[in-house]
């Protein structure tokens, strides 16, 4: 049985937690977020993603963790971002048909940070026909489903119809996974998980599917320098109702904490696959950002299952990282857990 | 030069063998060895190299239709074991290779010459598989397709049918990383392993293999041994 060195996980953690506090102020919006032309992967998209890896890494750290206070001040300045809420009626009423709006939100309101005049007017538009018929693909469908339940809002229509349409839901061969299809499988894993807060939202064939193969996937983006999929495979992978295998968490995390920065970054794709990673120059904001929160979100759900939760320190009582509840005791935990078929 | 020159020889004098064996394989036919491979001089050589590459897999077919083989393939078979008994320091599959190739030359020499070849020894050790990643079992398996053949029993084979859904994430990985050869050696495993999930989908799998790396005749070979193996509706 492989040990896995959780310290060392915990060790990414805190290092790409503490390049995302170092640049903060990459993430807070500028005029350009409110412009019905804006460029909302430039905007939006990181202040959105920032606050929803802050709340799902404090829904998984004990609140004695410097972690937790450590996110919980990000998802604070990513709020006063929004004007406590406010700017969302803003920008609906620049592009009140638009969908990223109540995406980013949702976010915000699964946190229990909530704007009442935002949600009212959201639910008004919700139920036109219009905002129901609006045709997304079916990774993202599932994504404007779950953003509307957060957000109060609820339509007869239900998730299973929209996940069955998804490569993920359609059960495809395996060996057809590419970079685009492993985006859109991860997605619909965190739309069905809540973004990891339960593993029971995961039907048995899929949980059966992935726990299948996922570790050729995520070898593979692994060698490829594919460090964001990769981090976001580690999440579905811990997402799971059976825990992960360690061997597979041990060669992973190794091989991310190799190819993350002094400062804590880590890029989206290695430049140069194969070459020894985490020694090319310090990667700008915009090539890393995404796959630094990846890292930290996918490192905070590793630790936490398989420790059941660090002290503040990141050791057990008897100083030695976990608490020593092996990874095999979890199939105890998690593995009879009924799922949904 | 001499060298580079050598090593095109034979990788050519593999390709064509290889192709040869594809060609038996389709169309129930004794294997021809073609070429200048079957006389004596310096391409007898290099066809007893190219034939120590492609193992017992020459005379796949016979095998697999229980008729003997023709009397130039088998000759250059038997002189490939002869001359190639694998040194105390080879690799595991080197070692596994020739055994595999002696155990097919005692089956298919026997019964036409009265005189069996000698018997191939004690199965080697297998230990180097026992624990090892899935991703190296794969690689191991795949270097060592020639032993998925039906009714095979030896340990590798068995190592094999311990862990399916290894072998098929080996697969997976493969075609990911567009190793071909790696992956038809892995495909031909699969046809014979129970418990491999059906999510797989090895035949088309095979297919794909086969359009995207089959111009390569070693790996036409084994994708057109999977699918014999799987016609043939045989079980190691």
């Amino acid at each position: 049985m492989t040990a896995v060195d959780v310290r060392a996980i915990r060790e990414v953690e805190v290092a790409a937690l503490a390049w995302v506090s170092a640049h903060r102020g990459d993430f807070a919006l500028g005029d350009d977020a409110f412009t019905a032309d804006g460029h909302v992967d430039l905007t939006w998209k990181p202040l959105g993603e920032l606050a929803q890896t802050c709340a799902s890494v404090r829904r998984h750290t004990v609140p004695s963790d410097p972690l937790h206070a450590c996110v919980s001040d990000l998802l604070g300045f990513a709020w006063q971002q929004t004007g406590r809420g406010e700017l969302f009626l803003r920008l609906q009423r620049l592009e009140p048909f638009a969908t990223y709006p109540l995406e980013v939100y949702s976010v915000f309101a699964g946190a229990g940070l909530r704007h009442a005049g935002y949600e009212a007017a959201a639910a008004t538009v919700a139920r036109t026909r219009g905002w129901r018929l609006a045709e997304q693909e079916p990774t993202r469908r599932l994504g404007i489903l779950g953003a509307e339940r957060r957000s109060g809002i609820h339509r007869p229509e239900r998730a299973e119809q929209a996940l069955r349409r998804t490569w993920l839901g359609g059960l495809p061969e395996p060996w057809a996974f590419e970079r685009s299809a492993g985006y859109a499988l991860t997605h619909v894993v965190f739309h069905l998980t809540d973004w990891g807060r339960t593993a029971r939202g995961v039907p048995a064939d899929l949980a059966a599917y992935l726990a299948d193969w996922l570790p050729p996937w995520l070898d593979t983006c692994l060698d490829a320098g594919m460090w964001d999929l990769g981090c976001e495979l580690l999440i579905v992978a811990t997402s799971l109702p059976r825990p992960p295998d360690p061997a597979l968490l041990q060669e992973a995390w190794t091989r991310i904490a190799r190819a993350q920065h002094d400062s804590g970054a880590l890029r989206v794709q290695d430049p140069d696959p194969g070459q020894y990673a985490g020694t090319d120059p310090e990667p700008d904001f915009l090539p890393c950002y995404h796959s630094t929160l990846m890292a930290a979100y996918a490192a905070a759900l590793t630790v936490e299952r398989l420790t059941g939760g660090l002290d503040e320190n990141g050791l057990d009582e008897n100083g030695r990282g976990g608490r020593g509840r092996h990874a095999d005791d979890l199939q105890n935990r998690y593995g009879g857990q009924g799922v949904p078929g | 030069m001499e060298q580079s020159g050598t090593s095109a020889l034979l990788q050519g004098a593999v390709q064509d063998l290889s192709s040869d064996v594809v060609s038996a394989l389709r169309g129930g036919d004794h294997v021809r060895v073609s070429g200048g491979a079957a006389v004596d001089g310096p391409e007898s050589s290099i066809a007893v190299a190219a034939v120590r590459v492609i193992g017992a897999d020459l005379l796949l077919p016979h095998v697999l239709s229980r008729t003997p083989p023709a009397p130039e393939a088998l000759g250059l078979f038997r002189q490939t074991v002869e001359a190639y008994p694998p040194r105390a320091d080879a690799a595991p599959t080197v070692v596994w290779s020739h055994w595999a190739m002696s155990r097919t030359l005692h089956r298919l020499d026997a019964p036409r010459s009265g005189s069996p070849a000698d018997e191939p020894g004690a199965e080697p050790d297998a230990g180097w598989l026992d624990g090892t990643t899935w991703q190296f079992l794969t690689h191991q398996l795949a270097v060592l397709a020639p032993l998925a053949v039906p009714g095979e029993d030896c340990v590798v084979a068995r190592a094999a049918r311990r862990r399916p859904v290894d072998v098929a994430r080996g697969f997976v990985r493969a075609v990911r990383r567009r190793d071909w050869q790696q992956a038809a050696g892995a495909g031909r495993w699969l046809t014979l392993l129970d418990g491999v999930p059906d999510t797989l989908g090895l035949e088309s799998g095979l297919d794909f293999v086969e359009l995207m790396g089959g111009s390569d005749p070693r790996v036409a070979l084994q994708v057109e041994a999977a699918r014999a193996l799987r016609w043939a509706g045989a079980l190691v």
